[in-house]
């Protein structure tokens, strides 16, 4: 045997022992601070509160409401199908599981805007995607869809549309909530054209 | 017998040249700027640290150069600022808050132990960086309540708004569950025409010409 390879086999085996003391990996996953940095100062995280509308009548299924106020808050009002994670819980590993699920989108809401984007930044930290901040939070929601008042005669004719929205959609938010929304499930019909007959006729 | 084992220095010279190969990188490694000082956890308790935050009241001090040890960012963009800003204050972008220059500024201010204030239009645009540079272990860096719209409603009697709570944010203004269920009275309609429908209807396609080119 050479004395080379035994010096080797020495070395690599020496190096395998090594890897057992190597510093275990953190348990969350974390974006670089310059990374985050950069995704801070977008501003293509706010969501209007008529969009926010808007998609729970479509009844989008890729919508997930995430409610960031106190337990007893939530209990006595919330959005309809919005989950509850308070600010504090955020962290624990049954709030974790609802993000980072591929296609839907994640709005946070709170009485204003700032805890729902202090919740935004801890978990985009994380490194999640597809997450919103709802603009003005319940506070501007019952400004606007709740009680919408009516603009000013002057006003462009798209604030009038936005108000004859927020007038249905405030129709949905208070008085048909008898309906039962959880079963309903959004169905897409396709139909497909039919293919014509080979062409009769002709040259 | 092998061709190499005819020189046994041949592994040494093989084993040196990788070594310095990975000290090479080791030294050639890209320092990042910054660096997270808190975990996750502590991130969520700083949050609740009131001494994180600016008041407005506060402000008369920088207005009036009282506060050496004080320095206010207005990290809103460049036009905005011309239009109107806090006086004694100075416009850092948010876009250009992560330059190195800009962040290596952060530190020196942070050796001489000055405040920092950023602020935006309101508290949510400053309210990001503000969270980020905490994050990453600038203790100095503070976050204006109510923004640069509360100061401009109020700049005429700052010391006066010690005692309004109308900028702090995240306490419902209104009964919720109230509000929710009284606005149903008064309405005729039935809720069900509420509902929008989109219906979509194709064109059916004609059928195949029949006769002649």
């Amino acid at each position: 045997m050479n004395r080379n390879y035994i010096f080797l086999t020495i070395l690599m085996l020496f190096l395998a022992v090594g890897t057992i003391f190597l510093h275990k990996t953190e348990k969350l996953k974390q974006i670089e601070p310059d990374k985050l940095l950069w995704e801070i100062i977008q501003p293509t995280r706010y969501v209007s509160t008529d969009h926010v509308a808007k998609m729970i009548i479509q009844q989008d299924p890729s919508l997930e409401i995430i409610d960031v106020r106190s337990e007893k808050e939530f209990n006595n009002f919330s959005l309809p199908k919005a989950i509850n994670i308070p600010v504090d819980s955020l962290l624990s590993e049954t709030s974790l599981e609802n993000f980072g699920i591929p296609g839907t989108k994640i709005v946070f809401i709170s009485n204003d805007d700032i805890k729902a984007d202090q919740a935004w930044v801890i978990a985009k930290r994380l490194g999640f995607d597809g997450m919103y901040v709802m603009r003005g939070g319940l506070n501007c929601w019952m400004n606007t869809i709740i009680q919408p008042v009516e603009p000013p005669e002057y006003a462009p004719l798209t604030e009038f549309a936005t108000y004859e929205f927020r007038k249905g959609a405030k129709l949905y938010f208070t008085g048909a909530k008898t309906e039962n929304t959880e079963t309903k499930k959004v169905k897409v019909m396709v139909k497909r054209r039919k293919k014509t007959k080979a062409a009769s006729g002709g040259c | 017998m092998h061709e190499h084992e005819l020189n046994p220095w041949r592994t040494l010279i093989a084993l040196s040249v990788f070594a310095v190969l990975i000290v090479i990188g080791f030294f050639t490694l890209q320092k990042p700027t910054m660096k997270y000082d808190l975990n996750m956890k502590e991130s969520l308790t700083v949050l609740n640290d009131n001494d994180a935050c600016f008041y407005p009241w506060q402000l008369e001090k920088v207005i009036n150069k009282k506060a050496n040890n004080i320095v206010l960012f207005d990290i809103r963009d460049k036009f905005t600022y011309g239009q109107g800003h806090i006086p004694n204050s100075e416009n850092i972008s948010a876009f250009d808050l992560t330059n190195k220059e800009n962040i290596k500024r952060l530190d020196n201010l942070k050796k001489q132990n000055i405040t920092v204030v950023l602020y935006g239009e309101d508290q949510l645009q400053a309210n990001g960086p503000w969270m980020l540079f905490r994050q990453a272990g600038f203790k100095n860096v503070k976050v204006l309540l109510g923004g640069y719209k509360y100061y401009s409603e109020h700049k005429e009697n700052l010391a006066a708004t010690k005692s309004d709570e109308s900028y702090k944010k995240g306490t419902p203004r209104f009964d919720y569950a109230k509000i929710a269920s009284q606005s149903n009275t008064g309405i005729e309609q039935t809720s069900s025409t509420a509902k929008k429908k989109v219906v979509v209807r194709r064109k059916k396609k004609t059928k195949a010409a029949s006769g002649g080119c």
